[in-house]
């Protein structure tokens, strides 16, 4: 497959963070423990510049989209509006784990690196319109996070997690391979057009029906959906706590975003009867990580449950294709999320000192008094995650809701209340355990510039929005699929 | 004068949107004020709920009662313009009368808390501005999303209300209250959407206006069949009822109001409950005249028992706050009546009665409080015959149960006697069922009357009991004005609703 | 003569033993190995199509596989080493300090 060397500059992005990263990785080798914060600030420094890659109009990539490497790679608006949110959450982690790392006793340099590999990982994933380099992506993507899942070697909780997400990572990628093969048996093509006609001549094929089905699960692993959701809960637990904040955003993202390719380009023109498939998920995930969450005391898996309760609400985005709000709706939802999620997890960061301590619900007692603007942020975000305006969390659930009712689908979108109004229930613990519970002892607490510049730019993000969503919601309705 | 106090509009905007955010910028300005300075805190909330409460006047003042519809003072933004979301603000002599209750309430809480020594005094102060916004916010919004917004801003305010500054069981009283509504107004959005959708489907208008959907419900422009309407109409009624709250949905509000501190009390009785038969006269009625009409015989039956159930309930009741809020419940099922009994005489009285309950309530409240503070037990067998030592409180409970009795030159004589008139001639048996709800009450006030204030102490205690002191004295003097004015000067309160009450019942094809 | 539809049993039932050794075996190290047999499940399948089709990239495909397969193996290996250091066992159930 033979492609002009021009091609190269469309992912001049992706090239630059791939360096950075490799480069580093060399610079860890020599530089000693105390001066490993540089590394950090480099990293944040590359994942910034990539951002303004983007947007640097190369003669070549003046009009989008751009598709190079023999249909492997796109280069258009819907891959830009993901890469933003990506690159924005893989910064927002390294300020989270500046302090988090610095004083754990594990060496920060591979860590900061391993950030920026996965991300290019993401990077890829989300620009990927060919099976072969959406895969590969994914696995860039994957491996990475097995090894941050378990950065702390020492800690069993950190090794099981890495253990069950290596597992279950493993597993649902060769299901998904298995699918993909199906496809290509039927199509007789990997790239999503070419699999787009050959599915619209011949919808009911069986190879293609088992396919869509095994792409599906594979895909609802990594988006965490039910019933392949199991993973998440303990690997958020057991993931140092910035990796986990990332896991729930950043890799959700990418996936999303690859299941919007798939699904919308690949299969959705040719038969649209998988939104059944999608429809059963959503509701079952919606249910198990709602309820699922109701019975949690540690802080990080309830935020686990929670983030598979949302990515039941975010399915609801893809029931609504070929109406005008679905693929908007979750894109609007996704950033509404990544949001909400980031600065959440951000109190929880600065609420550890060390290691795991400071992650169950009880922690938070008296914070309220202790530290009233921690509180009343966490407040947001709670009330945000719950759906509540004038919050951003709101604009997205409005969205999902409706494309869920517009596709047709008013019992999912009824269930989808329903269950808001269960996860009032725990995040309202936190509320209370915050402002109504008088805090005994004293609190640990770690305030700290970085961790507290992320939460700001989130809880900015999280109230902005909320209130004028225009801005984001033109936004994604300019980045749609073509 | 008022034009010159008041014409500090907001940035020169208009005079709704500084009405409804008044109060959040002196939430937002008290953020910057030390918890430790509370002289400033008290001035700064009693400058802003003041100033909301000029605000309010001034446009009382401003407003002409014949404009048509609901288009005094509109406001009219885009918003989520690519969704049809406006901006759209607007009042009708109904609303108004509401929100200049809303105000006065706010202004009143405010002054008595501060003659109150309460702990977190300024979250206190915050969440009640917070709270006033979402209050006017739900009852001048004419966009229905920009409603639900302002209706959804209510409940965390009040969860904290009665979670932080609450009793013993506040923790379980907060989040009763907050999960009842909120389950209420969730399917409510999904009903807003779902008429939206259908709305954009046959009109080719992507519209959440109220007055759009309106429209669309004159004539069934958007094509609901009755099952929809059924089926919407359910959604936005156990919203409002759920807030009223009528029975059976009834159960969080002796929770929240024994839990509630004064002022959360106050406020949840005076404006919350009444948002509920707001909502019912201005969303649920006009949007579906069908249903309503299908609907009628079931909500008049679970009003009819909600007036007994409530007497009774409340005529059994040891504890002050408890029989207080029961009797809440036994007025506003009378109020639901009023307004599905569906003639204009009886939708007058029950808005007559929904402010009215908001001045007598709210002032019972703030009594029971005042006793509350001083003995720190709501349990009438505690207190008895302490009309000697708080010859004050006592002056001004009786005025209020009086008042909350239906004598007359009260106001809730008015009130009551219009349900009454217009209930008698829609059928004798209603009126007969309600009539005794009434007596029932004139027998439990009185006998709590008895029991606290009149005859010997029997309590040693109470002989150190000290009267109201100057800050409740200011808060509770506006009320009992309000009382005795709308007792015996209705004219201009009622001039005012006619036009409105024409409105809704014409949109609610229930002819006048 | 061997068809296109015996290539695809085949690998069908060597997924269907992978995806049954995942769940059902709780050795660390078998759990790994049958995650190889369905990635080779899937190569099988590529190759057969490919060869049918006479299109090359079902075999691209597969060649990228294995090599990701390796890395995902060392990787996978690596974290069984780390478990096994702390706990002193591979079995998955060993593995349960969290749960809820």
């Amino acid at each position: 497959m033979p492609f002009p060397v021009s091609d190269l500059i469309l992912i001049v992005p992706e090239l630059f963070l791939t360096a950075v990263a490799l480069g580093l990785l060399i610079y860890a080798t020599v530089v000693s423990r105390e001066k490993e914060g540089a590394i950090a600030w480099m990293a944040l420094a590359a994942l910034v510049l990539t951002g303004v890659l983007l947007f640097v109009p190369f003669s070549s990539v003046t009009s989008l989209p751009q598709i190079g490497f023999a249909g492997m790679f796109a280069v258009d608006k819907f891959s830009l509006f993901f890469k933003i949110l990506i690159l924005a959450a893989a910064a927002v982690t390294i300020l989270f784990s500046l302090r988090f790392i610095g004083s754990s006793p594990y060496p920060g340099g591979e860590y900061y690196c391993l950030i920026l590999l996965t991300t290019v990982g993401m990077l890829f994933m989300v620009s990927g319109v060919h099976l072969v380099s959406i895969y590969i992506a994914l696995e860039l993507m994957a491996l990475s996070q097995y090894v941050l899942a378990g950065y702390f070697k020492q800690e069993t909780k950190s090794i099981e997690a890495a253990a069950k997400y290596f597992v279950l990572g493993a597993f649902s990628s060769g299901v998904l391979l298995y699918g993909l093969s199906l496809v290509y048996g039927a199509a007789r093509t990997l790239t999503l057009t070419g699999v787009a006609q050959a599915l619209a001549a011949s919808p009911k094929a069986p190879l293609f029906i088992l396919g869509i089905i095994l792409v599906a699960c594979g895909l609802f692993f990594k988006i965490a959906s039910a019933p392949f959701h199991v993973w998440a809960p303990d690997v958020y637990e057991g993931a140092p706590t910035p990796i986990a904040a990332f896991f729930a955003v950043g890799p959700k993202l990418a996936a999303y975003a690859i299941f919007a390719r798939i699904f919308y380009s690949g299969f959705g023109p040719g038969s649209a009867d998988w939104t059944v498939i999608v429809a059963a998920s959503a509701a079952l995930t919606m249910v198990v990580g709602n309820v699922g969450a109701l019975m949690q005391e540690n802080v990080k898996r309830l935020l686990g449950y929670s983030s598979i309760g949302h990515a039941g609400y975010a399915l609801m985005g893809f029931l609504g294709y070929g109406t005008d709000f679905g693929l908007p709706a979750l894109m609007i939802y996704l950033a509404s999320y990544a949001l909400m999620t980031l600065g959440a997890f951000g109190l929880v960061v600065m609420l550890e000192t060390k290691g795991y301590a400071g992650e169950s619900v009880d922690d938070f007692n008296g914070l309220a008094r202790k530290n009233p603007t921690a509180a009343a942020a966490m407040l947001v975000f709670l009330l945000s995650l719950t759906g509540i305006p004038p919050t951003v969390g709101f604009i997205g659930k409005y969205y999902l809701f409706t494309s869920a009712m517009k596709a047709g689908w008013f019992w999912l979108a009824l269930l989808g209340v329903l269950m808001s109004a269960v996860s009032l229930f725990y995040y309202f613990r936190i509320v209370r355990a915050m402002y109504l519970v008088d805090g005994e002892g004293e609190l640990r607490w770690k305030e700290e510039p970085a961790v507290s510049a992320a939460v700001i730019a989130c809880l900015a993000g999280t109230l902005l929005f909320g209130i004028l969503p225009q801005p984001l919601v033109s936004w994604a309705k300019a980045c749609l699929l073509n | 004068m008022l034009d010159s106090i008041t014409s500090l509009d907001l940035l020169g905007a208009d005079i709704l949107t500084t009405l409804l955010f008044l109060p959040s910028l002196g939430a937002l300005l008290l953020l910057a004020v030390p918890a430790e300075a509370k002289q400033a805190i008290r001035a700064m909330g009693l400058l802003f709920s003041g100033a909301t409460l000029l605000v309010s006047a001034k446009i009382a003042l401003r407003f002409d009662p014949a404009t048509p519809g609901i288009s005094g003072f509109r406001v009219d933004y885009p918003w989520m313009e690519s969704l049809g979301i406006r901006y759209q603000l607007g009042i009708d002599g109904f609303a108004l009368s509401l929100v200049v209750l809303t105000t006065l309430l706010t202004f009143c809480v405010l002054l008595v808390a501060a003659g109150q020594d309460l702990q977190r005094f300024k979250g206190y102060v915050v969440s009640f501005l917070i709270l006033e916004t979402g209050m006017l916010g739900s009852l001048v919004a004419l966009d229905t999303i920009l409603f639900y917004v302002f209706w959804e801003v209510m409940l965390v305010p009040m969860y904290f209300i009665i979670g932080i500054w609450g009793g013993k069981r506040r923790i379980y009283a907060a989040m009763k209250f907050f999960l009842f509504t909120l389950v209420g107004s969730l399917l409510m959005f999904i009903a807003i959407l779902f008429l939206a959708i259908q709305h954009q489907k046959t009109t080719g208008i992507l519209s959440f206006s109220l007055l759009d959907w309106m429209n669309a419900a004159k004539s069934n422009a958007w094509a609901l069949t009755p099952g929809m309407e059924a089926l919407v109409f359910g959604a936005f009624a156990l919203a409002f009822l759920v807030k009223v709250p009528l029975w059976p949905l009834h159960t969080w509000l002796p929770d929240a109001h024994v839990e509630a501190p004064t002022g959360g009390s106050v406020i949840l009785a005076g404006v919350l409950l009444k948002l509920g038969t707001y909502g019912l006269m201005r969303f649920a009625l006009p949007l579906f005249p069908n249903a309503t009409m299908k609907f009628t015989p079931l909500i008049v039956g679970l009003a009819l028992v909600g007036v007994v159930y409530g007497a009774w309930v409340a005529a059994a009741q040891k504890d002050m706050k408890k029989l207080v809020a029961y009797s809440s419940v036994s007025h506003l099922a009378l109020v639901v009546l009023g307004i599905f009994a569906g003639n204009a005489e009886a939708a007058a009285g029950a808005i007559y009665q929904m402010i009215g309950h908001g001045l007598t309530t709210g002032l019972l409240f703030m009594l029971v409080g005042v006793l509350y503070d001083r003995r720190h037990t709501r349990e009438m067998a505690d207190y008895g015959g302490v009309a000697r030592q708080v010859p004050v409180t006592t002056t001004l409970f009786v005025i209020a149960t009086l008042g909350s009795i239906g004598l007359p030159g009260l106001n809730g004589f008015i009130g009551e006697f219009l349900i009454l008139a217009g209930v008698f001639k829609v059928n004798v048996v209603w009126c007969a069922i309600a009539a005794t709800g009434m007596i029932l009450s004139a027998i439990y006030m009185l006998t709590l009357i008895q029991k606290v204030f009149w005859g010997p102490v029997t309590q040693p205690v109470n002989n150190g009991l000290t009267d109201i002191n100057i800050w409740e004295f200011l808060g509770a003097m506006p009320l009992v004005a309000g009382i005795v004015i709308l007792g015996v000067y209705p004219g201009p309160v009622l001039d005012l609703l006619k036009p409105s009450i024409t409105f809704v019942l014409e949109a609610a094809r229930l002819h006048p | 003569m061997i068809t296109l539809t015996h290539y695809v049993g085949l690998s069908f039932l060597l997924f269907s033993i992978g995806v049954t050794g995942v769940l059902i075996r709780r050795n660390l190290l078998t759990v790994l190995m049958s995650i190889e047999l369905m990635l080779n499940a899937v190569n099988l399948n590529l190759i057969a199509f490919s060869r049918q089709l006479g299109d090359l990239n079902g075999h691209l495909f597969a060649i990228f596989i294995i090599t990701v397969a390796a890395g995902e193996a060392a990787i996978g290996l690596a974290i069984i080493v780390s478990l096994y250091r702390l706990k002193g066992s591979v079995n998955l159930d060993d593995a349960a300090e969290m749960k809820g």
